[in-house]
């Protein structure tokens, strides 16, 4: 117990003695949570938006200006010719063009529907899709208010007089839908794994890579004592860790927590084990600290993935579905969102929870074989 | 007395010796960008699908049968018919079984014969708020299509037409491809080079090299060249897989594409030296290489979410991400066809980032070691 202690001390002593390895290991994770907790938004704002008007009417004004009052859009100004839309979209200056064509107003009143031309620059499918919504949405307003004024619509409305189905929809457990909610539990995961993971993973390699591990197996400290030492700085680290960012998650960006701490810890703590056996099992297949930070940073890339951190697991092909199984992050990733947002118990996580306890043994335990191994 | 470019040259045939010299980090080196290329080619996908959608229908008219056959023509939701009373909706969400339920009331088709307005209820999980607000949409969609199709259409005063550019069928794999180029080689380059020289100082031959004739300049370029030439030969393996796998084509000019990603790969090398010369161990050097790039390039680089919607102070902080300037390069020539000219300013930019940084690394290191 003595021999873990002072090991532990050791190991404590050269976390402190290195200013910035502590200033690093406590703050960064935080400012990271600070930055991406603001960063990390699904929502697209601010599409920058041209406007070709070759019909220059009230009625095409009226269009426009219905694209200026939103914060979804940016409109950057009305272009002279074709040739002026596409150097926009091509140099980055514009995502979204309208195109309205002459004798819009005209064509409008005689009942000849005219088309409108939306043009959008595809290269982020994503923001693409979103932003073609947003537009069909303020024209479909824009067209409604057109057509008030027009007598030939206003006749056909008094024919159709159908019930019509209203959608009431209502928001369970994210009521603003604020994104912070759903993205800071799930960086704490992130947080809990990089941190352990490539921590221990790179203070054992050193120990190797500067040749002092044989000074510590000739010292009357066991190989479990001497694991022991090694890990549980980083244990009680995390903990530290996760106190933090918890705290921060409250403070500034008023993370409810619907569930229990305790089954938090719980989680947290079974976790652990599957971090810290990877990281020790990764000390064991590397010798330089170059090396087992590459393979740290993979093992972490494809936790995070396949995770549904930010990629949600439904949208992925199949194959790749499968593959999330046997990601243990993916548990604790659901685990953690769910006590926080929805005050799960440990009823409806018991899925999850042996799942972690399952990969947890296997890997702690392969961990441990492997480094005895490498001991003998 | 040898010349500089000897000096230089002796420092770098030593790195790329220790490179060669272990193996398993070269291969991690190139298998790395690889297999995450390939699986995140293949994952990142913003395209809901599959949302499951628990439908409690009271009412047994043809109206009700009609509005959910409006939902099972999509693949975005597929369709359940749980048989639990209203006081047990919450438990759907909590065992993960649903993520919206649609209630549809007993006199839903009465309403509608007699030509009154009904409505439809729809509870949805919004714990991913991203996702419950495009389940919200798409409902919403639906039902207006299903109140079209009651009442016959209506003249609209005009019509829109959308003509997408660049990608028409929206194909993830377009915009992420490139992506994932600018981001395995900040990590490469940023990562290679950041414990390069701090493993000198952990080993204490820094001292070393520092009393020979080699001048310090000399030691950081000599130390830079192999990884340079390293993350190029990364850039061309995941240009090549992108296109011959991914399909993603490549309308403009290689040579531009190529002299900007060597740009680029110096911007990302001088970040790495300039850590290096700040970290005393590889652990912290490991460690600030591995924040300043990883989060950094995948959230405030426009590599997944647009710049323009972060907010302000964020978008002042992605100047310094050299990714920023990267992406518009790399999509712009790929997917858009973009020349030197259209690229100029996010060039700049990458220039003045990589001196800046190198003026502060060469700087850091004299002060640490004088």
């Amino acid at each position: 117990m003595q021999a873990i202690l002072a090991l532990m001390r050791k190991e404590f002593l050269h976390v402190a003695r290195t200013r910035e390895m502590l200033m690093l290991l406590l703050a960064l994770p935080l400012i990271q949570l600070i930055v991406l907790g603001y960063a990390i938004t699904t929502e697209v704002k601010h599409l920058k938006l041209v406007v070709l008007d070759l019909d220059n009417s009230s009625m095409s004004r009226q269009l426009v200006q219905a694209f200026q009052h939103t914060d979804r859009f940016d409109f950057k100004g009305y272009l002279s010719d074709e040739a002026a839309v596409g150097n926009y979209l091509r140099q980055w200056k514009a995502q979204v063009a309208i195109v309205i064509p002459p004798q819009f107003h005209q064509d409008v009143r005689r009942g000849k529907m005219p088309a409108i031309q939306l043009i959008v620059d595809g290269v982020d499918g994503n923001a693409a899709g979103i932003a073609q919504g947003y537009a069909a949405g303020i024209i479909q307003k824009v067209m409604g208010d057109v057509a008030l004024d027009l007598p030939w619509v206003l006749k056909q409305k008094r024919v159709s007089q159908t019930g019509q189905v209203v959608l009431l929809d209502r928001m369970w457990y994210n009521l603003n839908l604020d994104n912070a909610f759903f993205m800071i539990p799930g960086l704490v995961v992130v947080l809990l794994t990089i941190v352990p993971m490539m921590l221990t993973a790179m203070s054992l390699v050193r120990e190797k890579e500067l040749g002092t591990l044989e000074q510590l197996m000739v010292t009357p400290l066991g190989k479990h004592e001497l694991l022991l030492g090694k890990i549980l700085p980083f244990l009680l680290l995390t903990f530290l860790e996760m106190g933090g960012i918890l705290a921060i998650g409250q403070w500034i960006f008023h993370v409810p927590m619907h569930g229990s701490y305790t089954l938090l810890a719980l989680f947290t703590f079974i976790y652990l084990f599957t971090t810290l056996g990877l990281g020790m099992f990764i000390s064991t297949i590397t010798t330089t600290q170059q090396q087992a930070m590459f393979a740290s940073w993979f093992v972490m890339v494809f936790a995070i993935l396949m995770s549904g951190f930010f990629i949600p697991i439904e949208n992925m092909p199949p194959v790749l579905q499968q593959l999330t199984y046997l990601n243990p992050m993916r548990y604790i990733m659901s685990a953690t969102r769910d006590i926080f947002q929805k005050g799960s118990s440990l009823v409806y996580l018991s899925g999850d929870f042996l799942r972690l306890l399952i990969f947890g043994v296997i890997i702690f335990t392969a961990g441990i074989v492997k480094f005895h191994k490498r001991l003998d | 007395m040898l010349s500089p470019f000897n000096r230089t040259w002796a420092i770098t045939r030593k790195e790329f010796w220790h490179i060669l010299h272990d193996p398993r980090s070269l291969m991690i080196v190139f298998m790395l960008p690889v297999i995450q290329l390939i699986m995140f080619g293949y994952a990142l996908n913003f395209e809901i699908q599959n949302v499951a959608l628990a439908v409690i229908n009271y009412d047994h008219s043809h109206y009700s049968t009609e509005l959910i056959d409006h939902f099972r023509g999509s693949r975005f939701f597929s369709l359940f018919f749980p048989d639990v009373l209203p006081s047990q909706i919450n438990q759907l969400f909590l065992e993960r079984k649903a993520r919206a339920v649609l209630i549809v009331p007993d006199d839903f088709g009465e309403n509608l014969r007699q030509g009154r307005s009904v409505a439809v209820q729809l509870l949805i999980d919004s714990a991913d708020p991203n996702a419950a607000q495009h389940i919200r949409n798409y409902v919403a969609t639906t039902v207006q299509l299903f109140n079209l199709n009651q009442k016959g259409a209506v003249q609209l005063p005009f019509d829109v037409r959308t003509t997408i550019w660049f990608n028409p069928e929206l194909k993830s794999a377009y915009f992420f491809v490139p992506g994932l180029l600018a981001l395995i080689l900040v990590m490469i380059s940023a990562l290679l080079t950041s414990v390069a020289i701090a493993r000198e100082k952990e080993s204490g031959t820094l001292e070393q090299l520092l009393v020979s004739p080699v001048r310090r300049y000399e030691i950081i370029l000599g130390k830079v060249i192999p990884y340079i030439a390293l993350a190029f030969l990364d850039a061309l393996l995941i240009l090549f897989i992108g296109v011959v796998l991914f399909h993603v084509p490549f309308r403009g000019d290689l040579l531009v594409l190529l002299f900007l990603t060597l740009l680029y790969i110096l911007a990302a090398l001088s970040l790495g030296i300039m850590i290096s010369t700040i970290a005393p161990t590889q652990q912290v050097a490991m460690m600030m290489a591995q924040s300043s790039t990883l989060l950094p390039t995948l959230f405030l680089s426009g590599f997944i979410f647009p710049l323009e919607s972060l907010p302000r102070i964020l978008q002042y902080i992605s100047y310094v991400v050299p990714a920023r300037y990267y992406l518009p390069v790399v999509r712009g020539v790929m997917l858009k066809g973009n020349t030197l000219g259209d690229l100029i300013i996010p060039a700049a930019f990458l220039f003045t980032l990589t001196l800046l940084l190198l003026i502060i690394a060469f700087r850091r290191f004299k002060m640490g070691l004088g």
